[in-house]
């Protein structure tokens, strides 16, 4: 079907299939992929997040 | 370059599987019927979710439209609480794992992995949709969807989201396990194709966000059978990573359909494969992020953890939505150029299909998404101009014109497809079928503008009363509120008929609806896409030799509507950093 991945408008700078690149071997990991989305979440918004709700300082009440 | 192969699977599984397989006379694809199976039932039950979300909304605008005020207090919070949780969670996720079995099955040409624990989950996810209905109809969960603590609902209210996480979570495990399945067969050849690599995108997101609702409503379980304390700020923040997240895993896979209908509608091309996919990388690693702007205005986190958040690395998604922005409307254009569609800037656009529901569907939800709902979203997700419109209608308007004119509009415009494809009928009502994305997308168009509007006055979100008629203060909006809700309510209620029709058309097509033969097909039968009719040749090399490539590159058109959209964008920026200045003087 016309949706399957494509290159682009010229066939011709498809990479050869025995020299994939870096970047698409990358992409096309998708554990890899899901263990980094998973991490960088937990770290910068989870993680940080609890770290600054846990050392909050008490309020003092009036 | 992704290839998907014609075979089903090892040779000498071939026999027992090729069995339960069908191939499909429009596409080639090789239809796994157990995956096929699961697609109607979470279609279906997504439908249902959709209607009840849809007859509470009708119910919320006629209690919002101060004129009307239709609900009691209690009733409002009610019907608010059924209506977020039934479209927001049940109606997008049911659908979702409709997109993931498709995404997974037929486009990988390959059997689904344990299709009956499919049934399983599915099981689950109806269970727990049902008890949280159950718990909110009857009046023990009137809590909203955020169910912020210490706000409590009765224990099976949180035990339904539960199981229907669980369940959701282990279509996500399905799916990757399908792909692994797939791979080892070797059902396609190289990369996944680029549909599926947004579904992989859209699973991964779910996966964060399914996690995060665990952390959420396990301990609040607990806590609302009285085991244990929650930290109402550590709830908030765990909260909206799911809360938030969800609909990012609707962006996901809205944004995979738009490819998929563009290439279903008119051939459109995927320009570059690289682009396409680097910004399906960065929706994975940092669109779960934006869940911090829910939390601009909370004293318990820094500026520094916000601005990290909502700025630096959220906008690493929006730049991935920007090229995806891009991208979809270019290949469509080239894709039409590619077919003979060659006149002008927009001789494209002029003789693109608009009779074809998939089609206006695809453009509509790229149109509203993009310029009222994305312009919107970077621009009160900005800690400074949030603090004008945080907790006002602005947000909500902002948040239904990405998921209701995005996502759900996508969403209908891929069911026009589904319903021969999957269901093998023709779509029942064709007239109203083509009238009904344009009536859907326009009243949603002029709902979320006016509500925005309202929001900009001040006008509070999910409250009940605005005149404050039993408070012991007074507040008076500006009288312009009045009409501006007014109208705010009449697009509503034409979005809501629009909706209707379409829950009329999908439940009429596939419990009533007529079958159809390939010869119907190819003479242009009513009730049948032009995508199926005729569908789009193959390009040749031949084509792509003699695209054109003027100043503006081979998508001249689109590279016009960017710089609109660019315009648009900067414009509503700074305007509103101008309204900041009004509220917030200096010296």
């Amino acid at each position: 079907m016309s949706t399957e991945a494509r290159s682009g408008p010229h066939p011709s700078s498809d990479p050869a299939p025995e020299s994939v690149p870096l970047g698409q071997r990358l992409f096309d990991n998708w554990a890899l992929l899901l263990v980094a989305g998973v991490l960088i979440m937990a770290l910068i918004y989870t993680g940080w997040g609890l770290w600054e709700v846990a050392t909050m300082p008490p309020a003092t009440l009036p | 370059m992704a290839t998907v192969l014609d075979r089903p699977g090892q040779p000498e599984r071939a026999d027992a599987v090729g069995r339960l397989f069908r191939t499909c006379s429009v596409t080639g694809l090789r239809l796994h019927g157990p995956a096929e199976r699961l697609i109607k039932a979470n279609a279906v039950v997504a439908t249902v979710a959709l209607l009840i979300g849809g007859i509470s909304a009708i119910l919320i605008l006629l209690t919002r439209w101060q004129a009307v005020h239709l609900l009691g207090p209690v009733q409002f919070y009610r019907v608010l609480t059924a209506h977020g949780i039934s479209m927001l969670i049940f109606f997008i996720i049911f659908f979702e794992m409709a997109v993931l079995y498709f995404a997974c099955g037929p486009l990988l040409n390959t059997r689904i992995a344990a299709p009956k624990l499919g049934w399983f989950n599915f099981g689950l996810m109806t269970l727990g949709a049902a008890l949280v209905e159950a718990m909110i109809w009857t009046g023990r969960a009137d809590v909203l969807m955020t169910s912020y603590i210490p706000l409590r609902a009765h224990p099976l209210y949180y035990l339904g989201i539960i199981l229907f996480a669980v369940g959701a979570l282990l279509v996500c495990a399905q799916f990757f396990a399908t792909l692994a399945v797939a791979k080892r067969e070797r059902s396609y050849e190289g990369s996944l194709p680029l549909v599926t690599f947004g579904a992989v995108a859209a699973a991964i997101i779910a996966v964060i966000t399914l996690l995060h609702g665990a952390a959420t409503y396990i301990p609040t379980f607990l806590w609302s059978i009285g085991l244990m304390n929650v930290d109402p700020q550590v709830y908030r923040m765990l909260w909206w990573a799911l809360g938030h997240s969800s609909q990012q895993i609707n962006v996901a896979a809205m944004v995979s359909i738009w490819y998929l209908l563009g290439g279903l509608t008119v051939g459109s091309v995927v320009l570059n494969e690289k682009i396409s996919r680097t910004a399906f990388v960065l929706y994975i690693l940092f669109i779960s992020m934006a869940s911090a702007h829910h939390l601009l205005v909370d004293p318990g986190f820094s500026s520094s953890w916000k601005v990290v958040n909502t700025s630096y690395f959220m906008y690493m998604a929006v730049l991935a939505s920007m090229l995806h922005g891009f991208t979809v409307p270019a290949g469509i254009e080239v894709g039409q150029r590619l077919h003979g569609v060659t006149q002008g800037l927009f001789g494209w656009v002029k003789r693109a299909p608009w009779g074809d529901p998939g089609f206006s569907s695809l453009v509509l939800s790229i149109v509203v998404f993009g310029f009222v709902g994305g312009i919107t979203g970077v621009t009160i997700g900005t800690e400074q101009i949030n603090i004008v419109v945080h907790n006002t209608l602005r947000v909500p308007g902002h948040f239904h014109a990405t998921v209701v004119s995005g996502t759900a509009m996508a969403f209908m415009g891929l069911t026009y497809y589904l319903i021969p494809l999957i269901f093998q009928r023709k779509v029942a009502f064709w007239r109203l079928a083509q009238v009904q994305p344009y009536l859907f997308a326009g009243g949603m168009l002029v709902f979320c503008v006016f509500m925005s509007f309202a929001g900009g006055f001040g006008v509070p979100r999910r409250h009940w009363d605005i005149t404050f008629s039993q408070a012991p203060f007074e507040q008076a909006f500006d009288p312009a509120v009045d009409a501006v809700m007014g109208i705010m309510a009449l697009g509503g209620l034409v979005a809501a008929l629009g909706g209707g029709l379409y829950i009329l058309i999908t439940v009429w097509s596939v419990f009533f609806g007529q079958r159809f033969t390939d010869e119907e097909r190819l003479c242009g039968a009513k009730g049948l896409p032009q995508g199926l009719v005729r569908p789009p040749r193959p390009v040749t090399v031949e084509d792509e030799v003699n695209l054109p490539n003027g100043k503006l590159g081979h998508a001249p058109g689109t590279m016009v509507l960017v710089l609109i959209f660019l315009a648009a964008f900067a414009l509503y920026y700074f305007a509103n950093w101008k309204l900041l200045s009004f509220v917030w003087k200096i010296g």
